[in-house]
């Protein structure tokens, strides 16, 4: 895992761009917990200060230290991307590699399902579901809801590998060797699926951060919980675009755009990295 | 180690250890309503005894994968048993694969191991070679981790392979001794039966010499039986103790090797062992006329009939039955006759 790493830094400049961009943003949004004001609270510092000596990225028309606010946003926001990243891509493991594996009427039950909620819009019924909870609406509801809609793609990637894998030799011999289906599935196949695992993980991080944003920015989340999306909607409600309180706004925005590209170039590097002739082509053997 | 690991085996029984009977298995599809039927097994009766190795010899398609598919148990829709029964003799425990799914599942590995086709790809690619045997065969003997790793590691040393490949991944190790592992995997419970599909026909010369001394030893140390399948005559002609022609899904001889070399009855039989090059014989091989025929629709008579030099008009409307003669059995009206044509 170590040699990996240090190989990927060292041949691979997109790999290298993304794990600095990544890391710096990570770090930033761990600060928070250091922060000198609790992050939900309002109005303690003077409203509407551009960044100075004092707030380094100014203050908020709700009186809130946008270096901190953001810092917690940050960190929000990536939890909520990982939180919806893990259940998706358990969901999407055990649906492709059940579908592909057992095939038949399970096959076409599972798919069924599968290509329903492809066809199915998400945002929209992310949105009915929040008018239905209102209140309730809590960001790991919200996590739940996503995962929910975010792992139907890859559930069939993942079952198009299985499908080549249920024919394999080692494959049949394992059942012939009297492994169960669980079991096959767990020692065999799952090591050759995790690549294509975790490269989807990425693509689906950067999907549910997206996600997370697009609906805070409407104000379909806990406004009150600081995210990046949150703190853009507050930013509109408070016309800071007109205004001219500008260090609300761009501020936020530049960090989610560095936090996409930052992972964005991980995922593309590390596919690279995951596909054997791309890699040897770049690294020499 | 041996009477722990084989308690309800005794060790001389004079019952055959397989018994196939009367076995029929179809492809059976169903394609828009239209209804095809296979016979890659049509009615084979055989039995094998203990302590031998049995080969099965036929040309491509005529269904030796598909028989002893059928026999280890290990067929899946569209391959379907259609009548017949299939008995393992355990050590005076008979064991009917298609009445007792659950007994044969337990005994798998234990009792029966596999090496299959293309059994250089048993190992699984992302793993490394100790995982395979842990998954296969740990369960089946019942010993503690280091126990069972220094039992892995003797055996392997046994079968002339460094204990070290354990830690490899197959993609490190050559083609041959993947092979060496494929049958090492299959050994390492000393299963009283092995059934081996092509386990030597994607190496070259000198490693199938080599695979083919590896599996007669650990037969012979193991004491178990064999059923060996390839099309390749001279691979039997080195390990088989016995032979059996398939020939469109049906067998057609059966004998001891060295009796059906010397003296084939069959005339299918008759034209394979013919065809096998000679040093010093510099005489053009005969081919045999005409195609395999299609197990959908099967000749009527004797299916060997409308290639067969030797064939009569009885050929075309009758099947001959599998019968004894000489020290084995046949199935052909001219049996016999082969030599003079």
């Amino acid at each position: 895992m170590f040699s990996i790493l240090r190989d990927l830094l060292r041949f691979n400049v997109e790999f290298l761009v993304g794990f600095v961009l990544t890391a710096l943003i990570f770090l930033f949004a761990a600060a928070h917990f250091f922060a000198p004001y609790p992050d939900t609270a309002i109005y303690l510092l003077p409203p509407d200060m551009p960044p100075s000596a004092e707030f380094w990225l100014g203050t908020t028309s709700r009186g809130q230290d946008v270096f901190w606010q953001m810092s917690a946003a940050i960190w929000n926001t990536m939890t909520f991307g990982l939180v919806v990243m893990i259940l998706s891509r358990i969901v999407a493991l055990a649906v492709g590699m059940l579908s592909g594996y057992l095939g038949g009427k399970a096959d076409q039950a599972l798919m069924t399902i599968n290509d329903t909620l492809i066809a199915l819009p998400n945002i929209p019924i992310l949105l009915l579901v929040y008018f239905v909870m209102r209140d309730q609406m809590t960001w790991p509801l919200l996590a739940v809801t996503a995962a929910l809609l975010g792992w139907n793609y890859d559930a069939r990637l993942i079952r198009s590998v299985t499908l080549s894998l249920r024919n394999r030799e080692f494959t049949r011999h394992a059942v012939f060797a009297g492994m169960s289906v669980p079991q096959v599935l767990v020692r065999q196949h799952l090591p050759y699926v995790m690549p294509v695992v975790f490269f989807t993980a990425m693509n689906n991080l950067i999907w549910a951060i997206g996600l997370e944003v697009t609906l805070s920015v409407l104000g379909f989340s806990d406004v009150n919980r600081p995210t990046v999306g949150g703190m853009i909607y507050w930013a509109n409600q408070h016309q800071a675009a007109v205004s001219g309180i500008w260090w609300w706004l761009v501020f936020p925005i530049v960090a989610v755009v560095l936090l996409f590209l930052g992972l964005f170039l991980l995922a593309i590097s590390i596919n690279e990295y995951i596909d054997p002739r791309s890699r040897l082509s770049r690294m020499g053997g | 180690m041996q009477a722990t690991l084989k308690p309800d085996v005794a060790t001389s029984s004079a019952e055959p250890v397989l018994r196939v009977e009367d076995l029929k298995a179809y492809y059976q599809m169903n394609y828009f309503g239209v209804t095809r039927e296979v016979r890659a097994v049509d009615d084979i009766t055989l039995t094998i005894q203990r302590n031998e190795i049995y080969g099965i010899a036929g040309e491509s398609s005529s269904g030796k994968s598909s028989l002893i598919k059928t026999i280890a148990g290990a067929i899946r829709p569209p391959l379907r048993v259609v009548a017949g029964s299939v008995r393992f003799d355990f050590g005076g425990r008979t064991l009917d694969v298609y009445d007792d799914p659950e007994a044969m599942r337990a005994a798998r590995w234990r009792h029966l191991s596999y090496v299959m086709q293309g059994s250089m790809n048993v190992l699984n690619p992302v793993r490394r070679v100790k995982h395979a045997f842990h998954d296969f065969a740990v369960r089946h003997m019942g010993l503690s981790p280091s126990a069972f790793r220094a039992r892995v590691e003797a055996h392997l040393e046994q079968i002339g392979l460094d204990p070290q490949v354990l830690e490899a991944y197959p993609h490190q190790l050559s083609g041959g001794m993947r092979q060496r592992l494929a049958i090492g995997l299959a050994t390492v419970c000393e299963p009283e039966f092995i059934i081996a599909d092509e386990p030597t026909t994607a190496l070259d010369v000198l490693v199938q010499q080599d695979v083919l001394a590896l599996i007669k030893d650990v037969q012979m140390r193991l004491g178990s039986s064999i059923i060996f399948v390839t099309h390749d005559m001279t691979v039997h002609a080195a390990i088989a103790d016995r032979i059996g022609i398939i020939y469109a899904g049906r067998l057609v001889e059966e004998g001891p090797t060295q009796a059906m070399f010397e003296r084939p009855q069959h005339p299918y039989t008759a034209h394979l062992i013919a065809s096998l090059p000679r040093i010093g014989d510099t005489t053009r091989r005969q081919s045999l006329p005409g195609k395999p025929p299609n197990l959908a629709d099967p000749p009527s008579g004797c299916r060997f009939h409308p290639r067969c030099p030797l064939a009569v008009a009885k050929c075309a409307s009758e099947s001959p039955p599998l019968l004894p003669r000489g020290e084995g059995r046949v199935a052909c009206w001219r049996a016999g006759e082969v030599a003079a044509a």
